[in-house]
């Protein structure tokens, strides 16, 4: 379970190059739900995630994970609880360790990291059947360094790895936004499959309505730093592509007339 | 031919040097000054303690923890005080500058009078091999040349075997992805900062065993062996580098080691040939210039070759 409440994050704050990247923002997200974050560039997305993972402190306001208040905690400690796919395919794996390494690595995700063998015989096989289920032929490679892998294989496999343990939130930003279109559909599948078997927490961020329309069973739109509208239960599953993209217009078309207004007392006032 | 196995006993001591020096360079990117005052440190450490007769085990164990509280301070200079990881090498080794004068309370200190690893191979060595030179295929050498080379062979290997298996546990490989991805280890519930930390401490303490046992065979500690060798180091992997080719673990350990073997054989063989001893500094800074700049230069050659022959 999730709690996001009225958290707000300024950088550079009071100098020119101030950014209000979130105002208020508050979510909540009940066990199993599959949360969709859309929004246009600049809007805030990412940084909301990176607030959630605890990548830096908010400003102002409180987040809680699994009823405890995770706000302080530096970002090393939320990995307990927090799995996370990037955007950047590179991002989420290291490119001179092996295939199994990493996933070594991630099998031990917020735990303490001992002097035993990375790479038991035991885990080594539980790992052959997972990337198995992949269904990349990956399994036959898993000594290679996972840095000669295409970009949609280092996803699937981030995946993968994000979800080795059980998170109790995951985290997903565009991570299908820098792979093919046939790459892209791949690793889509592989994470309804994924979230669907483990009923996870899940919040993504994507650009694509027919993912936010496909995917998930609730979304938010959010506009330059705090959430716009939102959908969930039966609105969410009635709503169409063209709806969505009706709701971007009428953003658009009132950011327009936000800076016309701006430009009007400029000119009455300045 | 004592020459040769001098030059091979060094080279094989001087790759822990070299392997810690891979450790800071190559797994965590960070060219880490702070070696120049490690390895002094774990020399004079061990030199002090035995002379004071102190068991050499316990003299050379104390002089490798010198190098990681070494190796630690740096680290947290970096990590809990954001100093450029440069600076925060310059800054330890000139510290430890004055701290290895005060260690051996003078600027050289010989072990003539003290107990040391290279006294108990020696005794060894004549307890086998007989008091005379040996017969080593053909070549008469000493018995101590022969049993310090074999003793530094021993004690390199198991080091890299150590090393090896380090690097494959659990607490390794997060230190080895520490360095290769942060973003993607800390998302997997890794402490960077302090992994950094922990890898530094376990770079200097390398490097300063190396000194630890350099001052045990040559017989003396001195407040200036430390200069120069962080490039030392570097040269050494670099060439290990060219040798195998590979980045992979097992070969980039074989690689320092054998690297830095070669490398001081070569420079023997450079003095030998009438290279003047104070040049060698100056070689040295010159071929590991040569090592980096070479590698970013080839493409561009090439590329201008192309464009050239390229038809307007
Ligand atoms: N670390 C940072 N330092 C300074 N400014 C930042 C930082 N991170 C984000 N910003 C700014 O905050 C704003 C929101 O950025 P964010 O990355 O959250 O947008 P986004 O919704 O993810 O956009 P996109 O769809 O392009 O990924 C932007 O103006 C961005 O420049
Ligand atoms: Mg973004």
């Amino acid at each position: 379970m999730l709690s996001v409440r009225n958290v707000t994050k300024t950088f550079h704050a009071g100098t020119v190059n101030e950014v209000r990247a979130l105002r208020g923002v508050s979510l909540d997200l009940p066990d199993g739900a599959f949360l969709i974050i859309l929004g246009g560039n600049g809007s805030g997305k990412s940084t909301l995630l990176n607030a959630v993972a605890g990548c830096f402190r908010p400003d102002e306001g409180e987040i809680l994970l699994d009823g405890q208040d995770v706000t302080r905690w530096p970002e090393h400690k939320r990995a307990k609880l927090v799995g996370r796919v990037f955007q950047n395919p590179f991002s989420g794996t290291a490119p001179t360790m092996s295939i199994a390494e990493n996933l070594a690595l991630a099998a031990r995700r917020g735990q303490r990291r001992t002097l035993g063998w990375a790479l038991s015989h035991k885990l080594m096989s539980e790992i052959r059947d997972r990337v198995r289920e992949l269904g990349m032929g990956l399994e036959d490679r898993l000594g290679n360094a996972i840095g000669s892998l295409s970009g949609g294989q280092r996803q699937a496999l981030t995946l993968l790895m994000a979800t080795w343990l059980r998170p109790s939130l995951l985290l997903l930003d565009e991570h299908t936004a820098a792979l093919d279109p046939k790459s892209a559909d791949q690793v889509l599948r592989v994470t309804e499959a994924i979230v669907k078997r483990h009923q996870l927490t899940t919040l993504m961020v994507t650009h694509s309505m027919s993912q936010a329309v496909n995917l998930g069973d609730r979304i938010v739109m959010m506009h330059r730093g705090s959430v716009a509208y939102r959908f969930a239960g039966a609105d969410k599953q009635r709503l169409g592509v063209e709806d969505l993209l009706g709701r971007f217009e009428e953003l658009r078309r009132r950011e327009m007339l936000d800076e016309t207004a701006a430009s009007l007392l400029e000119e009455t006032y300045v | 031919m004592t020459l040769l196995l001098g030059a091979f006993t060094i080279g094989l001591i001087l790759s822990l040097l070299a392997l810690g020096i891979y450790i800071s360079y190559r797994v965590f990117d960070i060219a880490d000054i702070t070696a120049d005052g490690s390895i002094t440190l774990g020399a004079s450490i061990s030199a002090v303690l035995i002379v004071g007769d102190y068991n050499p085990l316990l003299a050379t164990f104390a002089g490798f923890l010198g190098g990681m509280a070494a190796g630690t301070v740096t680290g947290i200079l970096q990590a809990k005080f954001k100093i450029n990881p440069l600076l925060s090498g310059i800054l330890v080794m000139t510290g430890l500058y004055s701290v290895n004068l005060h260690v051996m309370g003078k600027s050289n200190v010989p072990l003539l009078s003290g107990t040391s690893l290279a006294t108990w191979a020696e005794r060894l060595g004549h307890t086998i091999f007989g008091d005379l030179d040996y017969n080593l295929l053909g070549w008469m050498v000493s018995v101590r040349d022969l049993v310090m080379l074999l003793g530094a062979f021993a004690l390199i290997v198991t080091a890299c075997l150590v090393l090896y298996a380090f690097f494959r546990t659990n607490l390794g490989t997060a230190m080895r992805a520490a360095g290769d991805n942060p973003q993607m280890i800390r998302a997997l519930g890794v402490n960077v900062e302090l992994y950094r930390i922990m890898g530094l401490a376990l770079a200097n303490g390398l490097v300063a065993l190396s000194g630890s046992l350099l001052a045990q065979y040559q017989g003396f500690a001195d407040a200036q062996m430390g200069i120069g060798m962080v490039v030392w180091g570097l040269a050494s992997v670099i060439i290990g580098e060219s040798l195998t080719g590979s980045r992979s673990l097992g070969l980039a350990i074989y690689g320092a080691v054998a690297g830095s073997v070669l490398f001081r054989l070569l420079v023997a063989i450079a003095l030998r040939w009438g290279l003047n001893p104070n040049d060698l500094k100056l070689v040295t800074a010159l071929f590991v210039f040569a090592a980096l700049v070479l590698p970013q230069m080839m493409p561009r050659w090439k590329q201008s070759a192309t464009l050239a022959k390229a038809p307007r």
